[in-house]
């Protein structure tokens, strides 16, 4: 019973950990990534994919051993939500020269969980937690 | 006094008139018209929503509070499905979540009040209260409030037929007929089917005036030993910004594209364990 307790209150804590990061994740849970780590990818933006339930920049990476650039993909909340959190659909472009934070999925696939995007023209860092602002207002 | 008896008589006859139409026995057993119309709104129906409390605009949920309420009064799972329920905590914990909602089907009722992150719009109307949502396809609510009794054999669906009526302040629903694969979910990684015979009673009223309450009484019998009380709150936005967007839920299935004659398509993008990858990945 204990054990159950202890169980549930270690899923509990990561939901509160989840939840307070993220506001929306209709569609899958964010439990999906590996919330312990945060990583650091450069690259350039493939494309902004500005949908629901979730907007994803896909960025090409080059290897650091050399080779073909490499796609990853980094999932955040909703066109909505990100629009109240100060981002458009022209935040990030085609071609521009980003450094991502992200949560990285747990089995090495190349995708992760956005935190921030940083765009190295600019200097911009656009982050993506805006989890309980919306409730505070 | 011949006038006087003249008028009795005609008093009489017209009394007499309404009292048939009033107690003939064989309205009171008329069965309900075959092919029910909305009548139009009258100015009255208009001016009685003035009245009732002020429901109408952009509610988002108060995510906190959702897990203050998993953890403090989670549902009263009958054995069987405590099991369940227990294993995808651990499931959740270990970063395998369980896909509650990993499809683009609506979340359903009562996932939409219990733990959707997504803002919805309110509508009141003559007859109709109507909840619009956002991220996950526009999911939509409509509560008939016109006085309407649930069909006798209701098509199942995701969102139930619900039924409303205002007892002072206080919007009371009564929503059946669920699908029995819809889920009652505590958090998107962590619910079960309710399997049938799902039955949800709300009461929504505002706490003070730009927070809306949902007192929401669940008795799923297949799924919990008696019926499961619970509270969720919403925070009105009156910022525009909050104002809902277009949300199709398939569309983050695909990225923008053109096709060998030029034309706008969407692709597919490849996905792995519910979630977009890149081009490279395992």
């Amino acid at each position: 019973m204990n054990s159950l307790r202890n169980k549930l209150k270690l899923g509990l804590s990561l939901a509160v950990l989840m939840a307070a990061c993220w506001p929306v994740y209709a569609h899958h849970s964010f439990a999906i990534y590996d919330r312990s780590k945060l990583l650091t990818l450069k690259g350039n933006v493939k494309s902004f994919q500005w949908t629901n339930p979730h907007c994803v920049i896909w960025v090409l990476v080059q290897p650091e051993g050399g080779g073909e650039p490499q796609e990853w993909s980094f999932e955040t909340t909703s066109p909505g939500v990100l629009t109240r959190g100060g981002w458009t659909r022209n935040s990030v472009k085609p071609g521009d020269r980003v450094a991502v934070d992200f949560y990285p999925l747990r089995d090495g696939s190349h995708g992760g969980g956005l935190s921030a995007v940083t765009l190295a023209d600019t200097g911009q860092k656009l982050t993506a937690s805006f989890g309980e602002k919306a409730e505070l207002k | 006094m011949n006038n006087l008896i003249r008028g009795s008589a005609l008093a009489a006859m017209i009394l007499a008139a309404f009292a048939g139409v009033a107690l003939s026995p064989s309205d009171a057993a008329e069965p309900p018209a075959k092919d029910p119309i909305n009548p139009p709104p009258t100015l009255r129906d208009w001016q009685a929503l003035a009245k009732l409390p002020d429901f109408g605009g952009v509610w988002t949920p108060v995510i906190s509070d959702q897990v203050a309420q998993e953890r403090s009064n989670p549902p009263p799972w009958n054995a069987q499905t405590a099991k369940q329920i227990e294993h995808m905590y651990a499931e959740e914990k270990a970063g395998r979540p369980f896909p509650v909602i990993d499809h683009c089907f609506p979340t359903g009722m009562p996932s939409y009040m219990l733990i959707t992150h997504n803002a919805f719009e309110l509508l009141v109307t003559p007859g109709r209260v109507t909840l619009l949502g956002e991220g996950d396809g526009n999911r939509l609510r409509r509560i008939y409030t016109d006085g309407r009794p649930h069909p006798d054999d209701p098509d199942p669906s995701f969102h139930g037929h619900s039924i409303g009526h205002w007892e002072g302040q206080t919007l009371v629903v009564d929503t059946v007929a669920l699908l029995p694969e819809v889920y009652l979910a505590v958090n998107e990684a962590v619910g079960v089917p309710n399997n049938g015979d799902m039955h949800i009673v709300e009461r929504i009223h505002l706490l003070d005036p730009e927070t809306l309450a949902d007192d929401l009484e669940i008795t799923a019998n297949k799924l919990l030993s008696k019926t499961w009380k619970t509270t969720r709150k919403y925070l009105r936005q009156r910022s525009q910004k909050y104002d809902i967007v277009e949300g199709v839920c398939e569309q983050g299935s695909y990225n923008e594209g053109v096709d060998k004659d030029g034309n706008s398509i969407f692709v597919p993008i490849k996905f792995h364990n519910g979630v977009p990858v890149g081009s490279d990945s395992k």
